[in-house]
């Protein structure tokens, strides 16, 4: 009968592993997560301590108490901050993505192109973006618009390369296969290069996500608000030059709890994209 | 016996290929392949065996001599969708399921889907893997995914099917069983000719009806011998006085 049917076998064996497994995977990820939480908890009660016996300014050093006190005080202005923060890095993200991808797919599809282009395209990549950044301002003005561009232009390397390697290293076995039934240049890139590079682009994706948050903190700091509503870096400026130093804290905190989130979102998506690639093809790339 | 016609449909004489590095991979062939022949290529790796292949399908130009695919020039052969080719490698696409992958070749051509997919089921039936179409490659051995390689090129219904050492990367038990099975699929396709590359002289001789002996330095056919044996054969061929000496005629030519 197994024999007949594999499908349905395989998928009872998982099934019932799955019920089973239940148990196992939560006293593993408790494994897991105990150790890293048992260190948090040290700290930081080490570093409330410390404040309290030592009585240090909380300018220079705020308890971890004072900064969830800063926190909960401010937060609307943190809420706010975040939400502006996290959408001016989601619109970079995607312009550095499909751009990224789209930059690729053009050199790709021609070696004159290429070989013409790549070597500007690797020159650009190595000005830093901070001496480009008042260039950016003076041409899209201060706010919004130049903080996106700073952090799509700092996505969209890692994306345009890792695509670039990717359709580049398809299979020359299957490339032979595709000549041979004769598809087109379109065809032979969109039915075999391009899925085949998925599992580079999708690394590209995890570079570039977290790049785009950072950009568009640094953003903020370089090109102000422009009369907009303020995000993370703006806050931090902010908070900076009125010596709120708790406050300083929570919003770095924010930072890195946005960046965390962006990432585990398009890491999950990456998931996604790969479930029906097998780990050892994975591998191979 | 069976019957089968005798058109010439592949005609090479003093076929040569030199790569630009100046490699002569193949020297000086002559070999005419009639309509419905199973031809053996078996020589040891570098002969010029997978080079033959490849001028045949217009990967790669001969350039001296004279090679012909119904008359016509590879490439143009190759544009009629009549020439099929499997590798050694399945060369499955990892992320499209099995049927998907079976009727690749119709989809380039623009077939709907519909008919591609009654085509790759009808394949698939073929090659004794109905019951796997919606599974992925990942999740068949390596003897079902050369299945599915050899449905994806039987597709198109071709009228030469290359096989490069499609069963090289196979244990022995499968190989015969697939040998099995391709003889069995050759031969309600009176039509269709099959070229197919080994290294291996008894699956050679059991396989062809033809075996043409290559030997290095620089690659040539040093010798066509006949198989005089009616199909289908069946596993009692491979204990037969005859197998054995025609086994031996091969490797007498290979040793020299
Ligand atoms: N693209 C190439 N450029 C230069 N030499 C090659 C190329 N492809 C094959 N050759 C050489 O041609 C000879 C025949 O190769 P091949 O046809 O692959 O042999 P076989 O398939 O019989 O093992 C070998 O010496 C090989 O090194
Ligand atoms: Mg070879």
């Amino acid at each position: 009968m197994s024999m007949k049917n594999p499908a349905l076998s395989t998928s009872l064996i998982k099934e019932k592993k799955w019920s089973f497994d239940i148990q196992t995977i939560l006293f593993s990820l408790l494994k897991k997560v105990s150790l890293p939480i048992l260190v948090f908890v040290v700290f930081v009660g080490g570093w409330e301590l410390f404040c309290r016996a030592t009585g240090i300014a909380h300018y220079i050093l705020p308890a971890p108490s004072d900064i969830y006190l800063a926190a909960v005080a401010n937060s609307e202005n943190l809420l706010g901050a975040m939400f502006v923060t996290i959408s001016s890095a989601l619109m970079g993200f995607i312009m550095s993505v499909v751009l990224g991808i789209s930059g690729a797919v053009l050199l790709a599809s021609s070696k004159v192109i290429e070989k013409a282009l790549y070597p500007y395209v690797v020159l650009l990549q190595t000005i830093p973006i901070i001496a480009i950044a008042p260039i950016i301002v003076i041409w899209f003005g201060a706010g919004t618009n130049a903080i996106v561009i700073i952090a799509f232009l700092i996505g969209f390397f890692p994306m345009l390369s890792n695509t670039l390697v990717g359709l580049n290293s398809t299979d020359s076995n299957l490339r032979n296969l595709f000549s041979l039934y004769n598809a087109s240049k379109f065809q032979t890139m969109w039915r075999l290069r391009l899925p085949a590079a998925l599992p580079y682009i999708v690394a590209g994706l995890k570079i570039s996500c977290t790049l785009a948050t950072i950009g568009v903190i640094a953003g903020e700091y370089i090109a102000g608000i422009g009369g907009g509503r303020g995000g993370l870096g703006y806050a931090i400026t902010v908070a900076a030059s009125n010596i709120q130093t708790a406050y300083l804290f929570a919003c770095g905190l924010a930072a890195s709890v946005l960046g965390i989130g962006f990432f585990l979102i398009i890491n999950y998506i990456s998931k996604l994209l790969l479930s029906s690639w097998h780990e050892s093809e994975m591998d191979q790339q | 016996m069976t019957v089968k016609t005798k058109n010439v449909l592949v005609n090479m004489s003093g076929l040569s290929k030199i790569f630009p590095n100046g490699t002569t991979a193949v020297k000086d062939v002559n070999l005419e392949i009639k309509e419905g022949e199973f031809i053996c290529f078996v020589g040891p790796s570098g002969c010029g065996k997978s080079t033959i292949f490849k001028m045949i399908t217009g990967l790669e130009d001969h350039t001296n001599g004279e090679l012909e695919i119904f008359g016509h020039s590879p490439d143009e052969a190759r544009k009629q969708n009549e020439v099929a080719f499997v590798f050694q490698d399945h060369t499955l696409l990892p992320w499209k399921n099995v049927r998907d992958n079976v009727a690749l070749p119709l989809q380039l051509k623009g077939v709907s889907k519909k008919e591609r997919y009654a085509e790759a089921e009808r394949v698939l039936e073929l090659v004794g893997l109905a019951h796997t179409t919606t599974m992925l490659p990942r999740e068949l051995s390596g003897g079902m995914k050369m299945r599915v390689s050899i449905a994806r090129a039987l597709v198109t219904r071709p009228r030469l099917l290359l096989m490069d050492e499609p069963f090289g990367a196979l244990d022995e038990i499968t190989r015969q069983s697939l040998q099995e099975e391709l003889l069995n699929i050759w031969q309600k396709d009176s039509s269709m000719t099959v070229l197919f590359i080994t290294h291996n002289v008894f699956e050679a001789v059991y396989l062809s009806s033809k075996v043409a002996v290559m030997t290095p330095g620089p690659g040539k056919i040093s010798s066509n011998i006949e198989v005089p044996y009616a199909y289908p054969r069946g596993d009692q061929f491979r204990t037969t006085p005859e197998f054995g000496e025609l086994v031996g005629d091969v490797s007498k030519v290979l040793d020299h």
